[in-house]
């Protein structure tokens, strides 16, 4: 190709290195390689003119494929240029490199800009000539009985008599043999219509590709530039020490070596010296110079007996120097490699995206990056108290996400994650607190209470940790068409609740706990009837003369020869009347229930208040309102006691059930012998709190409760 | 049987009117007050008897017990009859007025010059009923009946007398055992005679003995400071010793302080009609 052998050149010149420096300078003012792109450009620019002038010319469409090859071909050419170019960079400086890739980008960008453009306007220009194509006609089509010569195929016009010499031919009428050419036209049009399309899509898939590709050898790039700096950087380094380190050496050498001609050159002077006593003392007198010399020979004694230095204390040539360039060769040998990954970033945790064993931890790398594999770490977020520091576990995985699973529910973890290649590891990320979700709560079903319009759910939160709230999930189980219809309730933040329901349905009810994690899974379901009012005997209150049956329906007071003593006075437990209540829903509505009665027993039944006097007799005080049956000497008594006060009544039938309606809306208390529908009395009672439905057996015997059961009809008229 | 229209006035959204009528069983006019309630515009409603006491006409309920509103709400035809004929020019039935005119004690009298015209039982529970059946528009199925002192009398005797004819029946303060007290023994004695066996058939207290089943809920109110209850004219007791024993269902309520007057009527007004409209409604 023409366009590579004109960058010869430039390519010749960047690869014979100049001399080796640390910094080569001559890069930035190398204008010759500057210039190879923005030529190259004007180059590219020029080639598409050219074709968009042949379009022009050519008036067949096949032009307009043979445009697309050749159209795209400074695409390939270009695309090469970058990797002829790193030759060059691996030597050069990194602000070259930045300089050139940039530019190179945007040569790129604006060229395929140019040739979009190009095709584009081509394959417009081409659609209408389908049109002008498919248009002409002959003008004089009709006058003249032209033909067409099949043999020859040429078109005979009937003025030219030149038809003897198709004599012989197979001749079709012209008007049919341009049927059938415009048909073949048609169909070539069709393929070629067709064969566009296909190669629209195939340029935009190489476009995709030469996208890919000037990224990831982009990234290769910046990778050679960030290792070779390194190298010179650490090889320059190390040029400072070694200078600095023989600098430092041959100082000391020439100052030890002065030190010695110095101390060399005293011991000249006081020799001279001695020598020129000595022969002064040899012209004195002979009684002089034996005084002299007695004393000189001590002086030149002591002299001699010092010693004099002559070892050379430093040698002139200097220590074998090793050069240590292990570093620089692990640089260079990781030179072919990417570099370690940057230290990811770790995500904090999504809403609702773990479970209670599990956690989905989500991070994300710097798009440079290239990772292998991540290392997540994880272990429980401790208590400090607990001093002990938990086990770490840790995962390999290829993803930027890891499901961590067989984890303890509600409990906080620390994540951290680390990235890491050939190369070797990231730092580690920053840590992140994951929640696994709650473990599902366990409905306590035996303290279900509902009436028709509500039901009062409690539950155990199933986690040792507080949770964030809990939801409470129900469907109508009975009605065909809402089925599959799930109801919520949300943000509880107590383990119970009371939920308002439609009246007579039966509803499946479950509970979730919530925290930052997520919903913990569908605890175990509890059901509910919204049949009348449904309460259990609340134990805690039950005189121990008392026995609640497994039903938890009939209360017994059984005969005892030897009674045990009256328990202490309690607040919550009866411990005068043999008394046991009830636990109803506090809703203030409709409640009834049934009390089965043996006609001979002593009994009280009614209602009081949670806080009723424990060690008073029910209907002995302004907290309760009850009905009392005594049997003395064959004759049944009847009373409505509130504040020990009682009406008057008589009734002449003695009830085996009763019915007791408790009607928070207009204040009233009801009872009620079921078994004939027989109003016995109302009370009008202030109803400031909720009450509770209270059975008292004076007599041993028993009573038997009936409760979630439908209203009999005429007690809607109390 | 013409009906002739007395007086008509809205009350609680129905009207309280009072007609006058030609009746055939006392051979004399006869005045009843009927309540209409907003109900019985649209369609049939059932039908409540009031019987009132001694010396009453139909004006003393309608005017003074103030039931109008409980009648309405629960949609019920309230009749009230007089409670004797009037005008029959019978010796002596002005004479006093625990016997004779206001006092007719709801029994077919047996006795001379009375026997003619005295037949209030006859009257109130065929004659008026199906005048009332035949007139406005009630459920001839559905009736009940109650009332006062004498008319709690009547009241009780019409239901216990006839199984099945009235679905309730209620009473203030009634006459239970009319046999054993002094009200009783002269009216009986005069419009029935001397054999007391044929009072029996008109005393609540043996009559229940006699009653072929417990289906009737019964409701009595009675006053405790009634000076009938203290003069023995009265009898409960009576009455619920017999039920206790018959184990027909009775609800008897004492209640403190009231005598036998219209107040104590009017505060328990609404707890009979509610006690009727319950069967009369079921």
């Amino acid at each position: 190709m023409e366009e590579e052998a004109g960058e010869e050149p430039g390519l010749d010149r960047s690869t014979a290195p100049k001399d080796f420096h640390f910094y080569n300078m001559d890069l930035y003012d190398s204008e010759d390689r500057m210039q190879i792109i923005p030529q190259e450009n004007t180059r590219m620019r020029r080639e598409v003119v050219q074709a968009e002038d042949e379009q022009e010319l050519g008036d067949e469409f096949v032009e307009e494929s043979r445009m697309g090859v050749s159209g795209y071909l400074p695409y390939g050419m270009k695309r090469r240029d970058p990797t002829r170019e790193q030759r060059d960079w691996r030597l050069g400086g990194e602000a070259a490199e930045a300089e050139d890739l940039g530019y190179g980008r945007w040569g790129l960008a604006g060229q395929c800009q140019d040739l979009r453009e190009a095709y584009r306007y081509a394959h417009g220009r081409s659609s209408e000539e389908y049109e002008c194509y498919v248009i002409p006609e002959e003008e004089d089509e009709e006058e003249a009985e032209d033909v067409f010569c099949v043999t020859c195929k040429t078109p005979i016009r009937a003025l030219e008599k030149a038809f003897d010499e198709h004599k012989e031919h197979e001749v079709t009428p012209l008007n049919k043999a341009l049927e059938s050419a415009k048909d073949e036209i048609h169909k070539n049009m069709y393929k070629l219509e067709k064969q566009i399309i296909e190669m629209e899509n195939f340029a935009s898939h190489l476009e995709e590709v030469f996208i890919t590709v000037e990224e990831n050898f982009g990234r290769q790039e910046q990778n050679f530039e960030l290792h070779y700096n390194e190298i010179l950087e650490t090889l320059a380094q190390k040029y400072e020490e070694k200078i600095q380190t023989l600098g430092q050496k041959k100082k000391e050498k020439l100052e030890a070596l002065y030190g010695q001609l110095v101390s060399c050159g005293e011991n000249l002077d006081t020799c001279k010296e001695l020598m020129e006593t000595i022969e002064e003392m040899c012209h004195e007198e002979k009684v002089d110079f034996l005084k002299d010399a007695v004393a000189m020979a001590d002086r030149l004694g002591k002299f001699l007996k010092t010693k004099t230095d002559v070892e050379i204390s430093a040698q002139p040539d200097f220590e074998d120097q090793t050069l240590d360039f292990s570093d620089v060769e692990q640089l260079m040998g990781s030179i072919n490699t990417i570099p370690a990954p940057s230290a990811p970033v770790i995500n904090p945790q999504a809403p609702n995206s773990a479970t209670g064993s599990s956690v989905r931890v989500c991070w994300s790398l710097y798009s440079d990056d290239t990772v292998e594999s991540y290392q997540l770490s994880y272990r429980p977020v401790q208590d400090s108290s607990l001093g002990k520091d938990q086990a770490e576990f840790t995962v390999t995985v290829k993803e930027t996400y890891c499901s961590v699973a067989n984890l303890e529910p509600n409990t906080q973890y620390e994540f951290w994650v680390i990235a890491q290649n050939r190369a070797g590891p990231s730092p580690s990320s920053e840590r992140a607190v994951y929640m696994t979700a709650p473990s599902p709560p366990i409905i306590k079903s035996k303290e279900i209470r509902s009436c028709e319009e509500a039901a009062f759910i409690c539950w155990e939160s199933g986690n040792l940790n507080p949770v964030d709230s809990y939801t409470v999930e129900l469907t109508q189980a009975e009605t065909p068409e809402a089925l599959g219809v799930t109801e919520s309730v949300v943000g509880i933040p107590t383990c119970e609740t009371l939920i308002q329901l439609q009246p007579r349905q039966c509803y499946t009810i479950y509970v979730r706990a919530l925290n930052v994690g997520g919903p913990s899974a569908r605890s175990d379901p509890a059901t509910v009837h919204t049949t009348g009012s449904y309460f259990h005997l609340n134990k805690n209150t039950c005189h121990p003369w008392l026995t609640i049956s497994k039903d938890g329906f009939t209360v017994v007071r059984s005969e005892r020869k030897i009674l045990t003593r009256e328990p202490l006075p309690s607040k919550t437990q009866f411990t005068r009347c043999v008394a046991v209540m009830g636990n109803l829903i506090p809703v203030r509505g409709h409640h009834y229930w049934e009390v089965e009665v043996d006609e001979c027993l002593d009994y009280t039944v009614g209602v009081a208040f949670e806080d009723v006097p424990k060690q008073e007799d029910l209907g002995a005080n302004c907290y309760s309102w009850c009905m009392r049956h005594t049997f003395a000497s064959s004759r049944h008594k009847y009373e409505f006691l509130h504040n020990r006060t009682t009406p008057d009544i008589r009734i002449t039938v003695s009830p085996k059930k009763i019915g007791i309606l408790l009607d928070y809306e207009n204040s009233k208390l009801s009872f009620f012998n079921v078994d004939i529908s027989q109003h016995l009395y109302t009370f009008n009672c202030q109803l400031h709190q909720f009450v509770h439905p209270c059975f008292s057996l004076e007599k041993p015997g028993c009573l038997k409760i009936h409760n979630g059961i439908l209203m009999p009809m005429h007690i809607t008229f109390y | 049987m013409a009906l002739k229209q007395i007086s008509s006035n809205k009350c609680f959204g129905g009207l309280q009117k009072v007609f006058e009528h030609d009746s055939v069983e006392l051979k004399c006019k006869m005045k009843f007050a009927i309540y209409l309630p907003p109900k019985a515009e649209s369609g049939k409603c059932p039908a409540l008897y009031w019987l009132s006491g001694l010396t009453c006409t139909e004006q003393n309920f309608i005017s003074k017990s103030g039931y109008h509103q409980a009648a309405s709400e629960h949609g019920l035809v309230v009749i009230a009859p007089d409670t004797s004929p009037r005008g029959c020019n019978i010796k002596g039935e002005d004479e006093s007025w625990d016997f004779g005119t206001g006092a007719g004690f709801y029994v077919n009298a047996t006795e001379d010059p009375w026997k003619t015209n005295y037949r209030m039982y006859s009257y109130v529970t065929e004659e008026l009923p199906q005048l009332i059946n035949a007139n406005f528009p009630v459920d001839p199925q559905r009736m009940s009946i109650f009332g006062h002192s004498m008319g709690g009398h009547g009241a009780l005797i019409c239901a216990l007398k006839n199984p099945g004819k009235y679905k309730s029946v209620s009473a203030f303060a009634p006459i239970c055992n009319p046999v054993h007290c002094p009200w009783g023994k002269k009216a009986f004695s005069g419009y029935l005679g001397t054999d007391e066996n044929k009072w029996k058939a008109y005393d609540a207290t043996y009559l229940v003995k006699s009653y072929p089943d417990s289906q009737l809920d019964i409701l009595i109110d009675q006053g405790k400071d009634d000076q009938f209850l203290l003069d023995g004219q009265l009898l409960p007791e009576h009455f619920i010793s017999a039920s206790s024993e018959k184990k027909l269902p009775v609800v008897f309520r004492l209640q403190e302080g009231y005598d036998h007057s219209y107040y104590f009527i009017a505060t328990f007004i609404a707890d009979h009609i509610r006690h009727h409209a319950k069967y009369l409604n079921a």
